[in-house]
């Protein structure tokens, strides 16, 4: 009995310890890296917003604060930042603008093979540098001095602020890495950072530590001294049941296990995590999806606020009717409360004429068997079958659903191999182009090869421009194509809900810069 | 002492001894086991047969509007036209929390703006359990449409501050029971485009055993589930028990180094892992992703399983090829498929059926684990491994949605192993005497 109670009081200190301000936390998978040059995943976005500091941060209410960067100053053709000359890397040497510069070259490197290097692309030269056409020390960047750090753009970049946040800005040590080469930081010790956090312990596949960094500059502030994740697991189940035995303090919720979580009287939190779900149609040579009749009647048929309110069912995710979700920005205020996206009602008759009208246009008498590529949760699968249904009861459509694994359903949207796909995109960073762009003609992520020149249009009017209200105005042209003419039809804003102990405080749930971010949150005693 | 001079003959039975032992008790067929087993079977497979019939509900059809419902009976429902945004009539702002509506597809609440409060949170539960509930939202305005899966029964609603978490009021719901007209048009309960006049109520139909996450009838789907799972069940043991048989047979009859052969290749494919070879089985059969994966599965099994029997009946024939009554036949110059014929397959028979009727609850729960890791059928298609598999998302919160059909493997897997078991004891005459 004793040794009982002993063991459940030890659990009880387990999720968050005071004393020692501890945080006990489940992941759901390892990082496949800690690189932040090649890193592309969320997991490793959040334990790199932990380890690893930019020139700029996301501050406790979300906004941008100093980083590294102490000052800066942002004109249309370049930027210019003023480096903190406090700023320290884990060995004790400082944090300067060689550091920056020598990054963000290696990432453009086309030998790095970063997929992230297009978001370097607004900075002169980068594409080319990328391409392998122009060489790594032409990019337009430069370390005027030791803390002095100038970018010249190729292309107007208003949002440049938010990208220099963002985990592929983040500065390398040229030393460190040539010490590791190919092995940085694929284990504890094979990484230097200069953040707030150090990873002291990575058992691959079952734990990691993180503990406050003494070298960091700011680290008076930091309240919590040591991050603990020695449970790994994407099964919510799990978690939850860890969360329950007060063995974490955090725990995301799904469906099944929202209920549960309301019988024990838990606090359910949620937040919009700023990404946005859609189908997408292919429009490669002889698809049927490529008919804009086609797509016309899909969007007759499927209500987004039906199939948020009955198939997923979960508080927090929201009907969407616009390329852009409703946290991006605008002008003042969200962007689509500047301009409201038109909303098409559901109506069945108008959908089966559409279909006629289609059938008419590609001369067949029966529309074949369609290919929907859809994810292995069980909420894609649930969301498929609904579609499944509602296309054959609507439309009279036979709709085959092809579950992959998220590897193999990018490779497969890749070749184009599919009819439909039920795809998402989360933002990058806090510009309305981080959407905007996603289907113009060029770009590698548009799956289905769309290609509209006005869409284009569009696109290179707002990208050309510094000027607020006129990338607005072309950006509500976009919202109004993409209703028009169907590239996408946006299926609902994802909003994740969560359980969290009440006694870990200022947890920062952010859509960008690393989710959840623990810089600023303290335990209750 | 003398010694008997019949000291060495041999003893004269009794005719209570020869009562004893000359008649080998056969076990008798209709224990309660087997009666109760067949009866089992029999249900399950009038289930699967007849019941989509007389049930006459399609397993795919998705009732949006009761989705994860309990079990209910027919039902009238109200037809609801307008479902889009809602905002309330302006006019004199309420004194309480007020419902303009309520029915299953929304919920209409205004209250009246409180001074200092920010942000209003809603929260929603069932009227009978205690606590807040849900927070369902946070709007900045005083009032709120609810659509959120709402399902016919007493809600409370509480408005609370969202900032102080302050609680400002509450109030019980009844919603009506309702489907949208764009609901009802999917489902043809009412012509589509012909606007005007149209029935103002519904008539549902009932579900017994409730719906599940798509709100698809779950008894319906037990019944196309148990089809699909039966079928698999009772065709794969057919293919590969009679395959197996014929090699074995022709292994054990051959004898020689046929035999030999025969029983090294039957090792090799003992030896085959069987997820992998189904697995590449679907690849080689072209069975595009969103096909049905019941014919690989089924030849998979007929390819991979059969070493069994084949086993075990070559060595039933060689037993039986030395047996005195089959050489004494042969020496009669009785031909070979007479020898077969008359003596050999009514001594393998029995084991024929037993090795059969084990091998259906074998194939049952293959197939049920296939398809609950998402190798076997593919939606709209069911069975009850696939029902399962659906089943457990939604364990915690309706346990029903897996049990039923779980329950149904258990039950018919149980039915056959006990047959199967009656059927052995039956055809065992070792046994029979033994017990004796």
């Amino acid at each position: 009995m004793c040794f009982l109670l002993l063991v459940a009081g030890q659990a009880w200190t387990q999720a968050v310890d005071a004393d020692k301000a501890k945080v006990t936390l489940a992941l759901a998978t390892e990082p496949p890296t800690l690189n932040s040059a090649v890193a592309t995943d969320t997991i490793a976005s959040f334990i790199l917003a932990h380890l690893m500091e930019g020139l700029l941060v996301y501050g406790p209410d979300g906004e941008l604060a100093p980083g590294v960067a102490l000052r800066w100053q942002l004109d249309a053709d370049g930027a210019h930042f003023w480096l903190r000359d406090d700023a320290r890397w884990s060995d004790g040497k400082p944090v300067t603008a060689h550091d920056f510069v020598f990054a963000w070259r290696h990432a453009l490197n086309p030998k790095t093979a970063s997929q992230y290097a297009f978001i370097f692309y607004p900075i002169k030269n980068a594409e080319a540098v990328n391409e392998g056409k122009l060489a790594p020390s032409e990019l337009g960047v430069r370390a005027i001095s030791d803390t002095e750090l100038k970018v010249e753009f190729g292309s107007p970049c208003p949002y440049f602020l938010s990208l220099t946040a963002f985990m592929t800005f983040l500065p390398l040590r040229e030393d460190v890495l040539a010490q590791w080469g190919g092995r940085y930081a694929a284990d504890a010790d094979k990484l230097t950072v200069n953040g707030p956090y150090l990873l002291t312990k990575w058992v691959h596949g079952a734990h990691l530590q993180l503990r406050k960094n003494p070298q960091y500059w700011h680290s008076a502030s930091v309240r919590i001294n040591e991050i603990d994740m020695p449970y790994i697991t994407a099964d919510p189940s799990s978690q939850f049941n860890l969360f329950r035995d007060q063995q974490i303090a955090m725990a995301p919720l799904d469906t099944g296990l929202l209920n549960e979580a309301v019988k024990r009287g838990f606090d359910i939190e949620y937040f919009h995590t700023g990404s946005l779900y859609f189908l997408e149609f292919n429009f490669r040579e002889g698809r049927i999806t490529a008919n804009r009749a086609f797509r016309k009647a899909v969007q007759r048929l499927i209500d987004p606020a039906v199939l948020v309110n009955k198939i997923i069912g979960l508080p927090g995710i929201q009907p969407a009717y616009s390329l852009f979700p409703v946290t991006v920005k605008g002008l003042k205020r969200s962007f689509r409360e500047e301009y409201p996206v038109l909303r098409v009602d559901p109506d069945i008759a108008a959908a089966r004429a559409y279909i006629r009208k289609a059938k008419a246009e590609l001369g067949i008498s029966e529309i074949p068997p369609l290919m929907l590529l859809a994810g292995d949760s069980p909420r894609a699968l649930q969301e498929a079958e609904y579609y499944q249904y509602l296309f054959k009861n609507g439309l009279g459509i036979e709709l085959r659903i092809d579950q992959q694994v998220f590897k193999q359903r990018l490779e497969k949207m890749r070749r184009g191999d599919f009819d439909l796909v039920s795809a998402a995109w989360g933002p990058d960073y806090d510009d309305i182009m981080t959407f905007a762009d996603l289907f113009a003609s060029w770009n590698d992520n548009n799956r289905g090869r769309y290609n509209n020149a006005l869409y284009d249009r569009w696109i290179r009017v707002a990208q050309n421009s510094n000027d607020p209200r006129t990338r607005f105005n072309a950006m509500a042209q976009i919202q109004r194509i993409v209703v028009d003419d169907v590239p996408i039809l946006p299926t609902y804003e994802n909003g994740a809900l969560y359980v969290q102990n009440p006694r870990l405080r200022g947890v920062r749930r952010n859509i960008f810069g690393g989710d959840p971010l623990f810089r600023y949150a303290w335990i209750e005693r | 002492m003398a010694m008997s001079v019949f000291r060495f003959a041999r003893r004269t039975w009794a005719s209570a001894d020869l009562e004893q032992i000359a008649p080998v008790p056969l076990p008798k067929m209709a224990t309660p086991a087997v009666v109760l087993s067949s009866l089992v079977v029999v249900a399950l497979l009038l289930f699967v047969s007849i019941g989509p019939l007389v049930w006459g509900q399609d397993p795919s059809q998705q009732w949006l509007s009761q989705i994860s419902a309990g079990p209910s009976g027919p039902h009238s429902v109200r037809l609801i036209r307008d479902n889009g945004p809602w905002q309330p009539p302006v006019s004199e702002p309420p004194q309480s929390l007020v419902v303009h509506d309520a029915n299953t597809e929304f919920v209409r609440l205004q209250w009246p703006q409180i001074e200092g409060v920010r942000r209003y949170r809603i929260y929603r539960a069932s009227a009978h359990k205690a606590g807040l509930g849900l927070a369902i939202a946070e709007t900045d305005k005083a009032y709120y449409q609810d659509q959120l899966q709402l399902s016919y029964q007493i809600y409370r609603y509480t408005i609370a501050d969202a900032d102080s978490g302050l609680l400002l009021l509450a109030r019980e719901v009844r919603p009506e029971a309702a489907i949208s007209l764009f609901e009802a048009q999917l489902q043809g309960l009412v012509p589509v485009g012909k606007s005007g006049r149209q029935a103002k109520w519904l008539e549902m139909p009932g579900h017994p055993l409730g719906t599940d996450a798509l709100g698809r009838d779950i008894l319906a789907r037990l019944m196309a589930g148990g089809r699909t799972s039966l079928f698999v069940g009772v065709v794969a043991p057919l293919l590969y028990i009679s395959f197996g048989c014929i090699f074995g047979a022709i292994a054990g009859l051959a004898g020689g180094w046929v035999d030999q052969v025969a029983m090294r290749f039957v090792d090799f494919v003992v030896a085959l892992p069987f997820l992998l070879f189904m697995i590449l089985f679907r690849v080689a059969f072209g069975i595009g992703p969103g096909e049905n994966g019941i014919m690989p599965l089924i030849v998979a099994m007929l390819m991979l399983s059969w070493p069994g029997s084949a086993r075990l009946i070559r060595g039933q024939v060689l037993a039986l090829r030395g047996q005195a009554f089959v050489e004494a036949a042969k020496l009669a110059g009785v031909s070979t498929s007479r020898v077969i014929l008359r003596h050999m397959l009514p001594n393998v028979l029995p084991m024929i059926l037993v090795a059969f009727s084990f091998a259906i609850p074998q194939a049952i729960f293959t197939e049920a684990f296939l398809s609950f890791i998402g190798m076997g059928v593919s939606p709209p298609t069911t069975s009850w491994g696939a029902l399962c598999n659906d089943g457990i998302k939604t364990l915690l919160s309706h346990p029903r949605q897996l049990l039923l059909p779980a329950l149904f493997i258990s039950v018919s897997v149980l039915a056959f192993n006990l047959l199967g078991d009656a059927l052995r004891d039956a055809t065992d005459r070792r046994a029979g005497v033994a017990k004796a």
